[in-house]
């Protein structure tokens, strides 16, 4: 006879969260972090981060240093120097990192729940489609953000604590707006249009070749476009070099590719951020409540 | 074609199977009482809360099974069951102890830190009934709950949920086409075909006693009482388990026909009942296959 039966309490406790979304995007980060591929990833991220480090310790601190041997070299550097379009390349370079990793991590987030029977789970406890869907986007978009928005807004804090003064203020106070909304140009397009792709498909493999593939064919058809008709306003066509457009104009880069209004790239960015929403809520809801 | 069409049911306390063959609207039926589906018309109410309107609400009280198998690759039992908790909306301390008591509850005890994608079916059916219980809720919807399991496992998660049954204040539905299942955990029966309730009600009402059938048991010597048995104009019928007969008498004095017998043939009567009408004769019988 047994000592004891295994059972189980009577549970009183009364629900606390309000905010159920945030649930989910906890347990998606914590689910990402398992994974050796993810680190890796994140680290690349951060090794540009360290690299845009070390230029900003070379400008504000070497290249203003008379007494520095090093400071010849650095003060006529163009490269070196600290300005708007610094973190315009610094966020265009680490565009390319960001969809990798969101890519990576997003493809699955909604075939893979899908294909384990998860959701009639999910859903059976009070957990609404508005939930999940934001959790899931919400998960992308902070991810996203901590590599592009995070690290640009600290770095030109930096910047104005390494080389204090009004100049550097007046000059770069709009730095950190410019980052934000252009990191969240770019991330939040990416994010939905993965999580698109990982609602319609039926597996990771699937949603993420057909995202590599849309880009490519998107981009390719830009180009021929461009080519064939030779005018280079046809590129903004290019999803990625319609957010490059926008780029410019949000840091005043005057290296331009193309003269595009930048009122029809950001149309074009909120058109598809728009369409890759709808297809996510509703196959989202279409889980839930079945039609 | 409508799933289901002019179903009017009332759910009580205890355990109710759902009864019917495949694809007779069983499980349509469990997902419009979790506002999955939503009915067409007509009106539903759970907890005395309507549905769908009030479906968050009602899922606070409410634990699901679902029929098809789960996995949640490189998580543990453990991580499952607290993201689960979580969702419901405890704390992160009271959703992992409650995730290490059901899994305890259920005999996973020993594998909660594995990963699920190493999880057997068993393993995992036993993660799904976890899940369900995690917050304690007051009706817990079971669909086919024994799907896929060996006979052993069977046995185990059908007591598991007869044990939940008889928690007070607990309502079960168990949905399923093996009647034997529904046998062991149910006192009601609610039977679905084609979309519509064919029977309902008490199974002890609706598997009335026969007249004259008894199941037996004897301490030895069965083949030669059974042999003496069909000899006088009984009728005898190997139950399972094995040592168990079920006669057919003859006559009006049938249990003293089969003491003598017992008694002629030096053995004695171990067990005897009278026979009740089987669950799945009703059943045959509802669904117009009798």
């Amino acid at each position: 006879m047994p000592i004891y039966t295994n059972t189980y309490r009577q549970y009183d406790g009364q629900p606390r969260h309000r905010f159920r979304w945030l649930v989910v995007v906890e347990q998606e980060l914590k689910t990402l972090a398992k994974f050796r591929v993810f680190k890796l990833l994140c680290l690349a991220a951060f090794l540009h981060i360290i690299v845009r480090l070390l230029q900003i310790v070379a400008y504000d601190v070497l290249a203003q240093d008379p007494n520095n041997p090093l400071q010849l070299i650095f003060a006529n550097l163009d490269v070196v120097e600290i300005k708007a379009s610094t973190f315009f390349g610094f966020l265009y370079l680490q565009t390319s990192v960001m969809f990798i990793i969101l890519l990576y991590s997003g493809a699955g987030m909604i075939c893979n729940d899908v294909r384990n029977n998860l959701m009639e789970i999910y859903f059976s406890k009070p957990l609404t489609w508005v939930d999940y869907a934001l959790g899931k986007i919400m998960t992308l978009v902070l991810l996203g953000l901590s590599i592009t928005a995070l690290p640009g807004v600290l770095l030109v804090g930096l910047h104005n604590l390494l080389l204090p003064g009004m100049e550097t203020l007046q000059a770069s106070w709009w730095w950190p707006l410019s980052i934000m909304a252009y990191s969240l140009l770019i991330v939040i397009p990416a994010a939905l249009c993965i999580l698109a792709c990982s609602a319609q498909l039926p597996s990771q493999n699937y949603a993420t070749i057909t995202i590599i593939m849309a880009l490519v064919a998107d981009s390719s058809l830009a180009g021929l476009l461009a080519g064939l008709l030779r005018q280079r306003n046809f590129l903004g066509v290019s999803f990625p070099l319609a957010l490059r457009r926008i780029g410019e104009v949000l840091f005043k880069d005057t290296r331009v590719l193309f003269t595009l209004s930048w009122h029809w790239c950001l149309l074009f960015v909120v058109a598809v951020t728009l369409f890759a929403l709808f297809i996510v809520l509703r196959k989202v809801r279409r889980e839930e409540i079945a039609q | 074609m409508r799933a289901l069409d002019g179903v009017t049911l009332s759910f009580g306390k205890g355990a109710t199977g759902l009864l019917g063959p495949n694809g007779a609207g069983k499980s349509t039926l469990i997902k419009t009482l979790l506002g999955f589906v939503r009915a067409e018309s007509g009106a539903i109410r759970v907890f005395d809360l309507e549905m769908p309107a009030r479906a968050i609400d009602v899922r606070h009280r409410l634990g699901y099974m679902p029929e098809r198998e789960i996995s949640s690759p490189k998580v543990s039992a453990v991580s499952f069951l607290t993201y689960c908790g979580r969702i419901f909306g405890m704390s992160r301390v009271d959703a992992l102890e409650r995730a290490h008591e059901v899994l305890n509850y259920v005999k996973l005890g020993d594998s909660r830190y594995r990963n699920m994608e190493t999880y057997s079916t068993g393993m995992l059916q036993r993660v799904k009934l976890a899940q369900a219980i995690l917050h304690d809720p007051k009706l817990l919807l079971f669909d086919e709950p024994t799907n896929g399991l060996d006979p052993d496992g069977r046995i185990e998660i059908l007591n598991l949920i007869q044990d939940i049954a008889e928690r007070p204040g607990v309502s079960v539905i168990v949905s399923s086409h093996l009647l034997p299942d529904v046998q062991h955990v149910c006192s009601q029966v609610v039977m679905i075909d084609k979309g519509r309730v064919v029977q309902s009600g008490d199974i002890q009402a609706l598997t009335p006693r026969h007249d004259n059938h008894f199941e037996i048991r004897f301490r030895d010597n069965d083949a030669a009482c059974v042999a003496a048995l069909r000899a006088a104009g009984h009728r005898c019928e190997r139950l399972h388990p094995g040592n168990t007969w079920l006669v057919q008498c003859a006559g009006a004095d049938g249990v003293r026909t089969i003491f003598e017998t017992a008694a002629r043939c030096s053995t004695q009567v171990r067990h005897l009942q009278p026979a009740r009408h089987s669950l799945e004769s009703v059943f045959l019988q509802a669904v117009g296959k009798d």
